[in-house]
């Protein structure tokens, strides 16, 4: 196989790739961002700033954590450059998206308080539940001692648990 | 729950941070102390429940941004013919047998696990990995776990000989059966279609009409 054939199917093949995680991705940038439109335009230039790095990826079975690190640092530049508001989530609105709807009541509503969840909690749970990135990765993602990523993690948790019908138990110092 | 010991608040810190992966321990507190264990249970439940809240379907969300992708394809790609899928269907089996016992040893509590998860859960799971399991066995432990790039559904399930890790994996094929013994286990690995299912225990040989009944139910 000469050199142009080699780039052309490792090309084809990072597009399947992309393609495969985009799901996901979107997913993340919409806990993110809280924002449908937000988390389209996020994955959007996710994309087209992964095919233009894709050389940086050495390791395929890596892909995962490199592109939600993408997603997140395009989120920032995205409020960045167009200065957006911050959602608040306690407006109806983002609380009644059509993203969020499901015919189970209870999952509905933990939705809503996943949507609830101050930043600080929210994003490392996500990363780590929806992501499958590790407490370590984590830490590295959000520069947070691995202490403080248990805590985040925890507090989320703990957060939730009355919404899934658990007694919460006492926090963590 | 009322206020709990030194050592208990440490193990629920663990529990409550990442149930999946109790440093070893934590994972040997939690065995003798009924309070943790239970707490451990209801957390991993909660999780099964968070990956389907977190899962969301993508119905009203666009499409351009795969669009788009697909001219870059377009514009560098004169020909898509090979895939890295097909590169890796031509890695040995025995490369795969050791991922799954080493991603079995990452999560070795997984085989402690007693409780018959909800079939609810266990649906959630199945759509998350993008497969489709009518189990003849009780799972007592399920999770969409990342392998390989991929999320696959890692199941642990009571068989009539003790319990059986179930890996269903559909982004791997193997040609045909592969026995392993590794660290204490044996193993399998099936072909499934375009896929594999990977079956490990560390109660002796795999009955042959036990992995025959396990794959005649995977779909992907």
């Amino acid at each position: 196989m000469n050199a142009a054939s080699r780039g052309t199917t490792v090309a084809g093949a990072f597009t399947r790739l992309l393609e495969m995680l985009r799901p996901d991705l979107l997913r993340f940038a919409y806990w993110l961002a809280r924002d449908r439109q937000v988390a389209e335009d996020v994955v959007q230039e996710t994309l087209i700033r992964a095919w233009k790095s894709r050389d940086e990826l050495k390791d395929p079975a890596a892909a995962r954590p490199w592109l939600f690190t993408i997603v997140r640092r395009e989120h920032a530049r995205l409020f960045e450059r167009k200065r957006l508001p911050t959602v608040d989530v306690d407006e109806v609105e983002a609380l009644g998206d059509p993203a969020l709807a499901t015919d189970d009541a209870a999952l509905l509503d933990l939705r809503r308080a996943i949507m609830q969840l101050p930043d600080e909690y929210r994003e490392p749970l996500v990363l780590q539940v929806l992501g499958g990135l590790s407490t370590a990765e984590i830490g590295v993602e959000l520069k947070l001692t691995q202490a403080a990523v248990l805590t985040r993690l925890f507090r989320a948790r703990n957060r939730l648990r009355t919404i899934y019908g658990l007694e919460p138990v006492e926090d963590v110092e | 729950m009322s206020a709990a010991a030194p050592e208990c608040r440490q193990a629920r810190l663990h529990i409550g941070a990442d149930p999946h992966h109790l440093p070893a321990d934590i994972a040997a507190h939690v065995e003798g102390c009924a309070a943790c264990r239970r707490f451990r249970d209801e957390t991993l439940s909660l999780d099964g429940r968070l990956h389907a809240a977190l899962d969301l379907p993508l119905t009203h969300f666009r499409r351009t941004a795969v669009v788009h992708t697909r001219r870059f394809a377009l514009a560098a790609s004169v020909v898509l013919a090979l895939t890295m899928l097909g590169f890796w269907l031509l890695r040995p089996a025995s490369a795969l047998a050791g991922e799954v016992v080493a991603h079995v040893e990452e999560e070795a509590d997984s085989w402690n696990s007693h409780e018959n998860l909800p079939a609810e859960q266990v649906a959630g799971i199945m759509r998350t990995a993008g497969a489709q399991f009518d189990s003849p066995y009780p799972v007592v432990y399920g999770y969409p776990c990342p392998f390989k790039g991929h999320r696959v559904a890692h199941l642990v399930v009571r068989t009539p000989t003790g319990m059986m890790t179930v890996m269903l994996i559909p982004h791997e094929h193997v040609r045909r059966r592969t026995e392993f013994a590794r660290d204490g286990m044996s193993g399998l690995l099936l072909p499934a279609g375009e896929g594999s299912v990977a079956l490990l225990t560390r109660d002796g040989a795999i009955a042959d009409s036990m992995a025959d009944e396990i794959v005649s139910r995977v779909h992907w």
